[in-house]
């Protein structure tokens, strides 16, 4: 065998096992969120399917395959079908940079847990990202319907609004790494003793928040808002290409949760993840779950912005703030240490 | 509405002479005005004598005399009984009377209501389409010569069902099923209503000339009636520019059930269980009023346990809309149905007291003419009834009560989303006609309980809640004042209420004797001044029952209160002003 | 770039992205085929809270969004030279650093004129 033929085939197989954690990690999302927010509001949630509701997630994706797909008249057949695959792929692809775990030699041979160990890491999750706009817009477009429309443009609008003050939140921790590979950030991590959420607290709460904003999650569920817009961009879709947007959020919830921890929270760091690396996937899951948590935590208890006050945010305070954050921090770099 | 320089105690027949006349019919009152005087009568009515408030206008087809009559009462806002003026026209023909929309918003929509069911015409109004039915429809429903698909007869019990009592679907026996047809070549399915249209027509301006017009392109979008937060089957149509609202108007009747014309069928004391369908969220409220409107032509006297257990059940009643009420809001400000399942943990109690005691959560058909139907139970969920109810007034609703309050009420985001916006000038509210916390809250202190005391509110010690903004934040403050003292209004209640004794003015009955006349019972409901007209002509049934149905007038200025806020807004706004379709529609 | 890295780094991407989009191209097929076809006309409406829709949805959008997508790239490519000027910033020697710190002040504060003209204007409020 070639080098290239091993390249592909191990990438294949952590490609297959990253596709399937995030499919399973989507599922029960969507389980956590609704027995958290159930917890919340003093109620249950599912416990009919399975040992405490536990193949509800299941019920529901049978459910969605089994249901009518509809395509309102109007649409743009081609770009209907393509909204959600363009939306759903990015979501997939994302985490393919972040590693979780370090490096594990075992018998010579060293097991790498990420499926691509890119040097402009930070970019690429900045533009696979940005892609995910491309399938709301669409969707909202070609659904040549009002609502679909409106939540269309209300997404992209936020979504590059936040775009800036999300990408600049991001400097922070390449300017301390002095690196743009998500590897180099989480050793820099390591070499410095101290998560970088402690170095940059503005920076990490401005990429929470932002990443939020990104995701289109509460407080900042402008597009799929369903107290004005019914549901949004979507409000066309039925079956599993619907699914396929409930998807692409709850992966892409994932995946920021991958990012903020990654960046900001030490990614895989943990007590004795050198001695065995494996240990790092349960730091590194430990720490996404509570990141997971919080928002859901956040949807449960707070309401909605209003859409201009939402873009107000965005630009009169996240963008500035963030800018001056990284300046401060370069000349702290520069200057002091 | 300048308030009078001097207080005018000329009688209104001597101020138009020859236009305004007394009401002599027997157990009738107020003032017969000829319909060419009308506006300046009421200008006069609302300038000089007063009276800025125009509760409620309601038609009543006298068919006998041929004649239409259209009944205003118009209320001071410093309290007092309220002023009843009438104006009469022909049944035949095209009848028309003057519009008072130019003197009161508030009348536009009544006046809307008064067309559509009586076909009478308001020369002068706005807007005047039909608003419960559809455009379409034909025939006037609440004319007395209007038979409604499936008739049987004119009221209830029905002979053909009592005292026998045979059950049949009753579309296979009356005479009147040929009554279910179309017209030549319809087809109901490929039906398409032109009313819409000339509603859309109306808001693209196409009935401005064509220089008024303006080119842009904004557009028309339908929120409701499938909606998921208009609060049931409401539509309203809205035209945007981008996110900002440019106009609105709400559209309604998709709930009509022509209650009133069902309520001059029924007997009396047979309306009492169709109250509690109307704003189905305050049962207790809607039989109190009732029941007072026909107790004042009746003149039954209630007795005091009645009385006491009457308040009781209407303010927990206030209590559980109010929650409910506040909870919807902030859910229409986009929290995830969290503060209202908080909220609604507390309503639950308050509707197992319901049960209890009516027998029903929210259906509670507790009240009759003369006093309530049951006394309360001994005991309440393994516990003795007073002292859940005290432990409920004293302890668990204030802390629910303060729950709310440190979690809610100084909360960013509610704060950024809610001051500031739909803003209701006191001035256009009492025009409006506006009532409840939505005129509290305009800074209007104006309660039916201190206005215009009924019951033994006068002997009860509580404030009337008002807030000076008029929006929306202010009025979701107003309702958490409004809680605070209806638990005041229940520890007095609890307090003072004798621990035994009649329940009911003499026996209870099945049909009243009631007098000849015309009587406007008029309760503060959680929503507003919920009116009930009625008119007895002797018979078992009322001869006309109307009701003021406080979220219906309330949606008068909807339009006027989302011109120029953004589209969130608009869902916020109508959460504000809490409404309730069966209320609405009827 | 070399041929390395385009196979070391580049090809498991790739390969990634073939495997979501297989799998996002099954899911659309399978929940196209799987479910029922019952259409009728009011079903394939588009949906406008249970109303037939008054006019299309594509037509003209409000100046504002366009407005909103000009401001982005003007300020985007602010956040693409802070990229890789962040990682150069101290790998060359401190002078450099402090040369490159001054040349980025003076960027940042000929785009924050720019931002200031924007706010002023009103661009940023959302009327």
């Amino acid at each position: 065998m070639n080098e290239v033929t091993v390249i592909i085939i191990d990438a294949a197989i952590k490609a297959a096992v990253m596709a399937l954690v995030l499919l399973t990690g989507f599922a029960y999302m969507t389980y956590a969120e609704r027995k958290v927010i159930a917890g919340i509001q003093v109620r249950r949630g599912p416990n009919r399917i399975g040992p405490l509701g536990l193949l509800q997630p299941a019920a529901d994706g049978v459910k969605l395959f089994l249901k009518e797909d509809m395509m309102p008249t109007g649409a743009d057949k081609l770009m209907f079908n393509l909204a959600p695959i363009i939306t759903s792929i990015p979501a997939l692809v994302i985490m393919a940079v972040i590693p979780v775990a370090p490096d594990w030699i075992v018998n010579g041979y060293t097991v790498r847990f990420v499926v691509a160990d890119l040097n402009v890491g930070v970019l690429y999750l900045l533009a696979i990202g940005s892609i995910a706009v491309y399938g709301i817009v669409l969707a909202g477009w070609a659904s040549d319907s009002k609502y679909s429309m409106m939540g269309g443009l209300r997404s992209t609008a936020q979504v590059i609004s936040y775009e800036l003050a999300f990408g600049l939140s991001m400097v922070g921790p390449m300017l301390l790494a002095q690196s743009m590979s998500l590897r180099d950030i989480v050793h820099a991590q390591e070499a410095r003793g101290i998560w970088f959420m402690f170095l940059q607290p503005i920076g990490f709460l401005l990429f929470f928040i932002t990443g939020l904003a990104e995701l289109n999650r509460a407080p900042f569920d402008m597009p799929e808002a369903e107290q004005e817009l019914t549901a949004g961009y979507f409000t066309e879709y039925s079956s599993m290409r619907f699914g396929m947007f409930f998807m692409a959020e709850y992966i892409k919830m994932i995946a920021v949760s991958g990012m903020v921890v990654t960046l900001y929270m030490g990614g895989y760091l943990g007590p004795f993840v050198n001695q065995f690396p494996p240990l790092g996937i349960a730091y590194f899951s430990a720490k996404v779950f509570f990141l997971l948590f919080t928002m859901i935590w956040i949807r449960g208890t707070l309401p909605r912005l209003r859409y201009d006050q939402l873009m107000s945010f965005g630009w009169k305070f996240a963008l500035p703030v963030a800018m001056l954050n990284v300046l401060a921090t370069a000349i702290v770099l520069v200057y002091v240490m | 509405m300048v308030a009078p320089s001097k207080p005018i105690t000329q009688d209104l027949t001597e101020r138009f002479p020859g236009a305004v006349s007394k009401d002599t019919r027997p157990g009738y009152e107020g003032y017969i005005v000829s319909a060419n005087k009308l506006t300046e009568v009421a200008t006069a009515i609302r300038d000089e004598y007063g009276y800025e408030y125009l509760a409620s206008v309601t038609g009543v087809d006298y068919i006998a005399d041929g004649k239409l009559e259209v009944v205003y009462h118009a209320s001071k806002m410093s309290g007092g009984a309220s002023l009843n003026f009438k104006v009469q026209a022909p049944r035949d023909g095209e009848p028309e009377i003057p519009s008072l929309v130019g003197v009161w918003q508030g009348a536009d929509f009544q006046e809307r209501e008064v067309y559509d069911l009586y076909g009478l015409r308001f020369s002068g109004h706005p807007d005047l389409r039909r608003i419960l039915m559809w455009e379409e429809f034909e025939g006037w429903p609440m004319r007395k010569d209007w038979k409604e698909v499936y008739y049987e007869q004119d009221a209830k019990p029905f002979k053909t069902r009592w005292p026998e009592g045979s059950v049949y679907r009753i579309e296979e026996k009356n005479r009147f099923n040929k009554n279910v047809r179309y017209p030549k070549g319809f087809d109901p399915r490929s039906f398409k209503s032109d009313g819409d249209e000339k509603l859309y027509a109306l808001m693209r301006g196409e009935h401005l000339p064509e220089h008024q017009r303006i080119n842009t392109d904004e557009i028309i979008v339908n929120m409701g009636p499938q909606h998921p937060s208009t609060h049931g089957v409401f539509r309203v149509v809205v035209k945007l520019d981008g996110e900002s609202v440019v106009d609105l108007k709400p559209v309604m009747g998709y709930l009509h059930r022509n209650h009133e014309k069902i309520g001059e069928r029924n007997t009396w004391l047979m309306n009492m269980p169709y109250t509690d369908r109307l704003d189905y969220l305050s049962g207790m409220g809607n039989n109190h009023g009732y029941a007072l409107a026909v107790e004042k032509l009746i003149g039954s006297k209630v007795p005091e346990r009645a009385e006491y257990l009457r308040v009781l059940m209407v303010e927990l009643n206030r209590i559980a809309n109010h929650l409910w009420a506040i909870g919807f809001l902030i859910n229409d400000l986009g929290a995830f149905q969290t503060p209202m399942l908080y909220l609604a943990k507390q309503r639950e109690l308050i509707l197992d007291i319901f049960e209890a005691t009516a027998g029903s959560r929210m259906m509670c058909n507790y009240m009759r003419f003369g006093g309530v139907v049951r006394d309360l139970p001994s005991r309440i969920r393994d516990e003795d009834t007073l002292d859940f109810i005290t432990d409920l007034v004293a302890e668990r609703l204030p802390a629910a009560l303060d729950e709310i309050e440190t979690l809610l009420t100084f909360n960013e985001i509610i704060r950024t989303r809610s001051i500031g916006v739909g803003v209701l000038p006191a001035k256009q509210a009492i025009n409006g006609s506006a009532a409840g916390p939505l005129l509290r809250a305009s800074g209007v202190p104006y309660d039916l309980r201190r206005a215009d005391p009924y019951s033994i509110y006068d002997r009860l010690d509580f404030k009337v809640c008002t807030r000076p903004n008029g929006d929306v934040y202010d009025r979701y403050l107003v309702r958490i004042d409004e809680m605070r003292e209806s638990i005041k209004i229940l520890k007095q209640v609890l307090r003072d209420m004798p621990a035994s004794g009649a329940i009911m003015d003499g026996e209870s009955k099945y049909t009243h004797k009631v007098p000849n006349g015309e009587s406007y019972g008029r309760v503060e409901n959680p929503k507003g001044e919920l009116g009930y007209y009625v008119v007895s002509n002797g018979a078992p049934n009322p001869y006309r029952y109307h009701v003021r149905a406080p979220s219906f007038i309330n949606l008068t200025m909807l339009g006027d209160l989302c011109k120029g806020h953004k589209v969130a807004d608009i869902v916020v706004i109508l959460g504000s002003i809490d409404i309730v379709l069966g209320e609405v529609d009827r | 770039m070399s041929t390395e890295i385009l196979t070391t780094q580049y090809l498991p991407i790739a390969v990634t992205f073939i495997i979501a989009t297989a799998l996002c191209a099954f899911i659309v097929w399978a929940s196209g085929n799987l479910g029922p076809k019952r259409n009728t006309d009011k079903k394939l409406m588009p949906y406008e809270s249970g109303m037939t829709p008054i006019g299309g949805a594509n037509r003209r959008i409000p100046v504002r969004y366009y407005l909103i997508a000009v401001l982005f790239i003007l300020f985007d490519i602010e956040v693409i030279f802070f990229l890789p000027w962040a990682i150069a910033l101290l790998q060359n020697g401190t002078s450099f650093a402090q040369f490159a710190l001054a040349e980025m002040l003076i960027f940042t504060i000929t785009l924050v004129v720019g931002y200031i003209y924007v706010w002023k204007r009103g661009a940023l409020n959302w009327e």
